[in-house]
């Protein structure tokens, strides 16, 4: 009724209101809020895991703990051996991603694609490389090229192409034209014009966007030794599976380091490399000042003397020697790295063939167990996010500094958060395999520790960004402080918990397919079983149904957030 | 590189009959015709979405008509193969209001790049353009007074500095025609008088023919050897420049302005074209 009223409002502010949401809209997302409410719901009775279950697997953690104390390092040699490997198939895996994604980004971009057939294979090829897990593709990998790192990095390789194809696009796509078409005008051929005016504004974003992706596979590099795929994934399981609980201790100890460490220099790397200027204007050290002062003096000296090329700034030093670190490293990688080259030079057509042997894909043999794999894998997706969310929202509370005064709290959520993330998932899920035994329960924990640990630190970022002014009004009034959390905190953090929600169901579902993999549940673990008896049709068939679920999340997903937008 | 041009005796340029319509159904440019001949100071000038943008995008090739021909050096920039329009590009010079540096590159990177229509191959960075090369940029710089800032920047320059080296980077290119499409609308009055006066000088001096659209009168007038006023697509004023005094051209914009007003009431019949008026 009052509708009819706003309307006219609305149109004489010049339609500068924002737009209520079609009426078909807002069905369509009240149809999803259902679906979500009704998969939870059938989740929990089909994984049929009741609250003593949880506190069971609690005690059987607590003691799997007890077990591993004192961690026993005295296997170092092979851990940190392993672990290198680890980081090499990493670093060649994002290489080989980043080299395929830049010609891809080319074709798939709107501003510069040669025709509309490039432009719809690339984007097809950007797709479907994401919808396939990097564990699931090192598995099948496997089959043709046997243990080792080669099929390990290979399906890094592909699987990044998704992403890193996806971002490098945007990024070629958001380039400024005016500088290119000035540069087309001097009569400056294609390429020409294309190296001179976007190359130089897409670098850092690219370079951005692979510390980032390489960060990524760094922890999927550590997992992928489950599957035989090389790294020290394996050493771990190997430990698990002899029940030596203190050597796999100490070996996930190693894999924590050297990841929270590789995160912390990305991480910097990536800030210095994005923001303008290496050194932010407002830190002003002596050291700073002494260099800009050589700066300025090298920069003087070079347009005096008219040096004709660019003078060695601190800047530019870095940069060079950055990149002298990364050729250095990549070389010392692919000169280490256990790889048969010459062999994997035949191995083309074996590959081929092995894939030709997937097809045509069986779908009768594992029938009613690929039907279980598959809602399964579903539920856990459900519920670990469903859970995950509830835990999240007291612990991302307890982590948000201006909500919890107390300084104790806060920082030991904090660190405990911090702690739990710089694990990979699947590492969590091994540990808690371990714990409990096989079945969807350790899998759904682990995935439900990733979800509230990742959505704690968004909802303490949230709060501690929410602005305070709403708050204060409330204050005034004379409200307790729950009243006024209720009130004034929640509603303004809430849309962006809702879209992160669906983010985290998205990434769980995806999680969930190959969680099987380790004994965690779901249709991984059909996959594993099929490669084991070489049944290949059936590998075929399950590898296709991974890729359905995937892709079908994917499609969901974007219409979703469409829909929220 | 002066392979494309024909004998002295045609013009630089001859526009005959040339509309264009953008595919969203604007008609920009409506059955224009006009010839520059070699060296002269030409102004266009026109209310805001009179044309005057798109008619200079027609002579390097960056748009092609809808209907009638352009022809550059003698060449027929509508139907020139990709080799033959980088072959008119490379001897037209173009300034663009936004200047079109590429914002991390140096600027000496920026001057560089107008060398790249002489170049075969793909050039990323200062070094990979041969030592003569870069000695000339150095020296372009120099001549628009941005050589202290050759390894800065472009992003990092004044909005009167960059177009100095937008400029740098047209000399670079060694044009025979410079357009420039209101080079100095985007700077504060006391740098547009600078560069405007930077622009001239270096064209003056190197023989280049000129276009350039301002939406300063005085300025236009001040040196220009001809006034062309464009309005709706069409060429209502071609004129002699010296015949005309400040107060005359701002009565152009006055009487283009008036005519606007007439044509928007149905009744009116549309006025001639002032040229004619004149003559008759
Ligand atoms: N790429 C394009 N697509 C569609 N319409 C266009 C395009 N470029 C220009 N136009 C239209 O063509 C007409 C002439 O535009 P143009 O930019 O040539 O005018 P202008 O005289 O340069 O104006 P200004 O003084 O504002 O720069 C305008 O109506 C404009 O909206
Ligand atoms: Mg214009």
């Amino acid at each position: 009724m009052t509708a009819a009223h706003v309307e006219p409002l609305a149109r004489a502010a010049g339609n500068k209101l924002p737009r209520a949401p079609r009426k078909w809209q807002s069905k369509a997302l009240l149809a999803v809020f259902v679906a979500y409410v009704v998969g939870v719901v059938w989740s929990w009775m089909y994984i049929d895991m009741t609250l003593l279950t949880l506190f069971g697997g609690f005690t059987e953690l607590w003691n799997l703990v007890v077990d591993m104390v004192p961690p026993n390092f005295d296997n170092m040699r092979v851990v940190l051996k392993a672990t290198v490997e680890t980081i090499w198939m990493a670093l060649i895996g994002t290489t080989a991603c980043v080299v395929l994604s830049i010609p891809l980004a080319f074709m798939a971009a709107r501003n510069t694609t040669p025709n509309p057939v490039v432009f719809a294979v690339a984007r097809a090829i950007i797709t479907l490389t994401r919808a396939l897990p990097t564990l699931v593709l090192a598995a099948v990998l496997t089959l043709p090229l046997g243990i080792g790192p080669l099929p390990g990095l290979l399906a890094l390789a592909i699987h990044s192409i998704g992403m890193v194809g996806k971002l490098f696009t945007e990024a070629v796509e958001n380039t400024e034209a005016m500088s290119r078409e000035a540069v087309t005008s001097t009569g400056a051929g294609k390429w020409q014009t294309v190296l001179a005016t976007l190359v130089p504004q897409v670098t850092p974003s690219f370079i951005g966007t692979a510390l980032y992706r390489l960060d990524i596979n760094l922890r999927e590099s550590a997992v992928l030794g489950f599957v035989g795929a090389g790294g020290v994934g394996f050493v771990v399981q190997q430990h698990l599976r002899s029940l030596d609980y203190q050597r796999a201790i100490a070996a996930v100890g190693v894999i924590f380091v050297v990841i929270t460490l590789i995160e912390v220099v990305s991480t910097r790397l990536r800030a210095s490399i994005i923001g303008d200027h290496l050194s932010s204007p407002t830190k002003k050290t002596p050291r700073t000042m002494a260099r800009e002062r050589r700066d300025h003096r090298l920069l003087v000296d070079a347009v005096t003397t008219r040096r004709l090329t660019p003078p060695w700034t601190y800047e530019r030093l870095v940069r060079a020697s950055a990149g002298i670190i990364y050729l250095v490293l990549i070389v010392v990688a692919f000169a280490t790295i256990d790889i048969p080259y010459l062999s994997a030079l035949g191995l083309g057509d074996e590959v081929i063939d092995s894939f030709g042997r997937l097809f045509p894909p069986d779908f009768t043999t594992a029938g009613p167990e690929l039907w279980q794999g598959i809602r399964e894998t579903v539920a856990i997706g459900f519920i670990a996010t469903t859970l995950g969310l509830v835990i999240s929202v007291p612990l991302g509370i307890l982590s948000a500094r201006n909500i919890v005064v107390n300084r104790f709290v806060y920082g030991t959520t904090r660190l405990f958060m911090l702690a739990l993330r710089g694990l990979p998932e699947l590492i969590v899920a091994v540990l808690f395999v371990a714990a409990m035994g096989l079945g969807p329960v350790p899998g759904t924990l682990a995935l439900t520790v990733g979800t509230a640990t990742f959505m704690a630190k968004l909802i303490g970022d949230a709060l501690e960004e929410v602005s305070p002014e709403p708050r204060e009004a409330v204050f005034a009034t004379g409200a307790s402080r729950a009243q006024e959390f209720v009130t004034s905190v929640i509603p303004q953090a809430l849309p962006n918990l809702v879209s992160q929600t669906l983010y985290m169901l998205d990434v769980n579902l995806r999680s969930s397919t190959v969680l099987g993999i380790i004994g965690g549940g779901g249709i991984g673990f059909l996959l594993l079983s099929a490669l084991r008896v070489l049944q290949e049709p059936t590998v075929g068939a399950i590898v296709i149904v991974i890729f359905v679920i995937v892709y079908s999340i994917e499609l969901i997903g974007t219409f979703v957030r469409w829909l929220v937008e | 590189m002066t392979t494309v041009l024909s004998g002295g005796a045609d013009p630089l340029i001859s526009l005959t009959g040339v509309s264009k319509r953008f595919p969203n159904g604007t008609l920009a440019l409506d059955n224009v015709s006009m010839t520059v001949p070699k060296g002269q100071l030409l102004s266009l000038i026109g209310l805001s979405g009179s044309g005057k943008s798109t008619l200079m995008r027609h002579l390097n090739g960056l748009h092609k008509p809808t209907a009638g021909t352009v022809k550059v050096f003698g060449v027929e920039v509508s139907s020139a193969s990709s080799k033959q329009l980088r072959d008119v590009r490379r001897n037209v010079g173009f300034v663009f209001q936004q200047f079109g540096l590429v914002g991390r590159a140096t600027c000496l990177e920026n001057v560089l790049s107008g060398a790249l229509g002489r170049l075969r191959g793909p050039r990323y960075g200062v070094w990979s353009y041969p030592r003569t090369l870069r000695r000339e940029a150095f020296d372009h710089l120099e001549r628009v007074g941005l050589a202290p800032q050759a390894y800065q920047r472009a992003d990092t320059l004044s909005g009167g500095q960059m177009q100095r080296v937008a400029i740098a980077r047209t000399i670079m290119q060694q044009p025979q025609l410079l357009l420039a499409d209101e080079p100095v609308a985007s700077l504060d009055p006391e740098s547009s008088a600078q560069v405007l006066e930077l622009l001239l000088k270096v064209a003056t001096e190197d023989k280049m023919t000129v276009i350039v659209t301002l939406h300063q009168v005085e300025l236009a007038l001040g040196w220009a050897h001809r006034i062309v006023g464009l309005r709706d697509g069409r060429v209502v004023l071609d004129q002699d420049a010296r015949g005309l005094s400040q107060t005359d051209v701002m009565e152009v914009y006055r009487r283009v302005d008036r005519e606007s007003e007439l044509l928007a009431t149905p009744s009116t019949p549309a006025a001639a074209p002032i040229t004619e008026r004149q003559r008759a």
